[in-house]
């Protein structure tokens, strides 16, 4: 499994990177999920989107992704009636936010080692707590700085067409 | 004499049958395990990798066979049985709430009216289960004249060794349980 894009999350003025899914989870409480199609490697989920945080609760508040055959995804695919903002009162879990040098890269999920990771716990939508853990100090002062994907497959269109024929 | 011609014409047939069965049930290496595989060992992509991976491994494995088939036989079987073995074993656990598990009978007026969520920003929908409503509806439709709705908290070990928590509401007619709605699936193990 390829490295995986990450999600966006707005928090205290910074637009960060968020190696979290709440919207798999909505997905796996019975959320409708109209089907998702990835169309590379570093997307298998086929959507990413732009959550913030606002007077302590998690909110949605962009989403980009691709349905399967073909169409655009965007908030009011999923959320009709709510399509500028959703409270992710679903989610109960730790968000996982990579800062600072790259330790090591790892191209499987957000496996990559940051020198710290700031979380966010967060219960029923709600952020209960935050806490910072260092992980070491990155050797080479080059070290790409944030997180990122290495490298990706991209899958034409045309290739999928023929994977998708009976 | 002899009976060492016997002995590698029939190492040669085994040899034949067994690469038949090969070609039959290989899978072609999918896209994302060559990625996998090529990040935990980098030197796949080498020609030295390829010439010893694709030529040299198979030809001496070709002529271990003809040599020594008895055993080859033995370690064919041996890979065919462990693979019925792994296929078995492989497949997720089904999670299915337990009579343990079971916390308080509730009705459906009251459940409704503890999930009732509230966001100041009016970004989710008035209703019990906020965005959820729909899958709620869904699962009451399931209950019927018999069934009584318990909530349920249950400490769940995937067949990963994954530790999660889940929670919610189940139906439960008699002594069985029945379909379940999940409130709360979190992994309790870190991330």
């Amino acid at each position: 499994m390829t490295a995986q894009i990450a999600e966006t999350l707005h928090y205290e003025g910074q637009r960060l990177s968020m190696c979290t899914e709440p919207l798999g989870d909505y997905f796996a409480l019975g959320g409708l999920n109209p089907g998702f199609e990835s169309n590379c490697t570093a997307l298998w989920r086929g959507y990413v989107g732009t959550w913030e945080i606002v007077g302590g609760r998690l909110y949605l508040i962009e989403l980009h992704g691709t349905l399967e055959g073909g169409g655009e995804a965007c908030m009011k695919t999923v959320f009709p009636d709510f399509p500028e903002r959703v409270f992710a009162h679903w989610y109960s879990g730790t968000i996982r936010i990579p800062q600072g040098k790259q330790l090591e890269y790892v191209h499987m999920g957000y496996a990559s080692t940051y020198e710290r990771d700031l979380f966010l716990d967060i219960e029923k939508g709600a952020v209960k707590s935050t806490r910072v853990q260092q992980n070491g100090t990155a050797e080479s002062a080059d070290a790409p700085e944030g997180y990122g994907v290495g490298a990706m497959t991209i899958f034409p269109p045309r290739e999928k067409d023929r994977e998708d024929a009976p | 004499m002899i009976y060492l011609a016997w002995y590698l014409a029939v190492g040669v047939v085994v040899l034949a049958v067994i690469f038949i069965a090969h070609r039959l049930s290989k899978k072609d290496e999918s896209q994302s395990l060559s990625d996998l595989l090529d990040a935990v060992n980098p030197e796949r992509k080498t020609l030295q990798y390829r010439i010893l991976n694709n030529i040299v491994a198979p030809v001496v494995a070709a002529v271990l066979v003809v040599a020594v088939w008895p055993v080859a036989i033995v370690m064919k079987a041996k890979e065919i049985f462990s693979k019925k073995t792994d296929t078995a074993t492989e497949e997720e656990k089904k999670f299915a709430v337990a009579q343990g598990d079971l916390l308080e009978q509730l009705a459906i007026t009251e459940i409704e009216q503890r999930e009732l969520v509230v966001d100041p920003m009016n970004a989710v929908p008035d209703l019990p289960f906020g965005h959820l409503h729909p899958a709620w509806a869904k699962f009451l439709e399931d209950v019927g004249p018999e069934g009584a709705i318990w909530s349920f908290s249950a400490n769940w070990t995937t067949t990963w060794g994954r530790k999660e928590l889940r929670a919610g509401y189940v139906v439960v007619r008699g002594d069985s349980i029945g379909p379940h709605f999940l409130t709360l699936w979190k992994t309790l193990d870190g991330i």
